[in-house]
């Protein structure tokens, strides 16, 4: 630590202090500047200063991957019990993946996939980044999704990234209906006491109606921005009523955002509706999905098994019925049957 | 002045572990705030002004990774760069006491500021973000920025 020596009044000190003051303006300044402006900077200073480090998390996603699928391919080479105790990561990027090409059929030309990844810095808690942008045909507020929703909305473009904010931006606000298209309203984020806490209410539904827990609510496609059809949540309770004319009900979401990895983008303006692509019957979360390929493997698995018994009962009885006719046969000797 | 350039180079490198730990690997909360022990760190070498330019810049990459709160980063770093640098002339010496209170405020004021120009809509509540998350990442940035200090050469009980 230098030994204490005052600056000069003269020379240092003021020229530190007008220093000081310049930045504490430029500060402010940066803090009140259009939102144009911010998000020029901010992309400028992503694309020189901050891309090494934003390629870097792109290289170590690849690598988790990658490393992954080494690590399965030698469990599988070390034993198959190993193999089935450790080959859910795998299993689980390719049903992601899967269910993402299943929906990239289903959706049509009108969606592009893209990567998604995350900063991981204090405040950018709700915000992802996309590789894809405007030359790919990407535009504001064009919905991101996944196999089994609505994951967040497009906020910046730029010519081959954009960014995104997904449902637990207090920024977030999406024009909804129930599945059954008959009730209307409008779904945005409400604060909880700490950040896990953060839930989707479904607002403005009429007083007198009442909807089940459980039941999908989609986007209305009202305003044009957003197509109709894609699955936000399920109705979890009622939030509040109002002086007896209003209600808003809890969504349980239908996407949670962390875990999701590759999504598809909306590049064009012409689709209206997406009802096709998430028929009400098959709307479910990634847990439900799990829980009911984990239910259908099970019930397999319990096939094969009745299988292998009612097999091994069968031997058992031909066994038994050959040592019979050996046994009965003239000139053999008892117990000599095979 | 050997002590000088190591501070220096700690500080760059604390940037650069930074962004590599919190953008490139992903860690969130679990890592510390190594940005504002970098700016604490140089704070203590240079004026208010050039402390203030420091904290600015360092505002700005953290900011350009925001969407909702611009600037919020920028303002916050740069009253604690000049608040770090002022402590120079009123504090001599760097007892475990002294160092220890100044990287846990630093970064407490750091976190009170960004809550404050956050917004209202998207700030958590006071009590989570500041008292318990701030405190908490006060005593995390104080561990590494003495670490830090003493292997940088810096850490004298006694001013010379």
């Amino acid at each position: 630590m230098p030994a204490y020596v005052p600056e000069s009044e003269d020379r240092g000190g003021r020229r530190q202090r007008g220093l000081a003051s310049l930045f504490l303006v430029l500060a402010l300044a940066v803090l009140y500047m259009p939102k144009g402006g911010q998000q020029d900077l901010a992309w400028m200073l992503r694309a020189s200063l901050l891309r090494p480090f934003l390629t870097l998390q792109a290289s170590v996603a690849r690598a988790r991957l990658r490393a992954r699928q080494v690590e399965d391919l030698q469990v599988q080479l070390d034993s198959l019990s190993a193999t089935v105790a450790t080959e859910s990561a795998l299993v689980d990027e390719n049903r992601t993946l899967r269910s993402i090409l299943g929906l990239a059929r289903r959706v049509g030309a009108a969606f592009r996939p893209a990567s998604v990844l995350r900063p991981g810095t204090p405040g950018s808690e709700s915000m992802f980044l996309l590789d894809v942008g405007a030359e790919e045909g990407v535009h504001e507020g064009a919905p991101v999704v996944d196999a089994y929703g609505l994951v967040g909305l497009v906020r910046e473009v730029r010519p081959h990234t954009s960014i995104g904010l997904d449902w637990t931006s207090p920024d977030f606000r999406v024009s909804a209906m129930l599945a059954d298209g008959l009730e209307f309203g409008l779904v945005e984020n409400r604060r909880g006491a700490f950040r896990e806490a953060d839930r989707l209410v479904l607002n403005g539904m009429a007083y007198h109606e009442s909807v089940e827990d459980g039941t999908p609510v989609l986007t209305s496609g009202l305003g044009g921005e957003i197509p109709r059809g894609i699955p936000i949540g399920r109705i979890d309770g009622v939030a509040e009523t109002e002086a007896g004319w209003r209600k808003s009900y809890w969504l349980r979401p239908m996407v949670q955002p962390a875990s999701v990895t590759h999504v598809l983008v909306e590049v064009g303006k012409d689709t209206l509706d997406l009802s096709r692509a998430w028929p009400v019957d098959s709307i479910r979360t990634r847990d439900e999905a799990l829980d009911e390929q984990r239910a259908r493997a099970d019930s397999l698995a319990a096939l094969t098994d009745r299988v292998h018994v009612l097999r091994a009962r069968v031997n058992e009885l031909l066994r038994a019925g050959g040592d019979s006719v050996t046994s009965g046969a003239p000139g053999s000797s008892p117990g000599g049957g095979t | 002045m050997r002590g000088r350039a190591a501070v220096w180079i700690a500080v760059a490198g604390l940037v650069l572990v930074h962004f590599g730990v919190h953008v490139g690997v992903g860690v969130g909360r679990g890592a510390p705030d190594l940005l504002t022990v970098a700016l604490l760190l140089a704070a203590r070498e240079v004026g208010v002004g050039t402390a203030a330019g420091i904290g600015f810049g360092f505002g700005l990459l953290e900011d350009a990774l925001t969407v909702i709160s611009f600037g919020a980063n920028a303002l916050s770093l740069t009253i604690v760069g000049v608040l770090g640098a002022i402590t120079r002339d009123l504090f001599v010496g760097d007892s475990l006491a002294f160092l220890l209170s100044y990287f846990v405020i630093g970064k407490w004021v750091r976190d009170l500021i960004t809550w404050l120009m956050m917004g209202e809509a998207i700030r958590q509540p006071f009590v989570d973000q500041v008292v318990v998350h701030g405190f908490v990442g006060g005593v995390y940035a104080a561990a590494v920025g003495l670490v830090i200090m003493a292997v940088a050469g810096r850490w004298r009980e006694v001013p010379r």
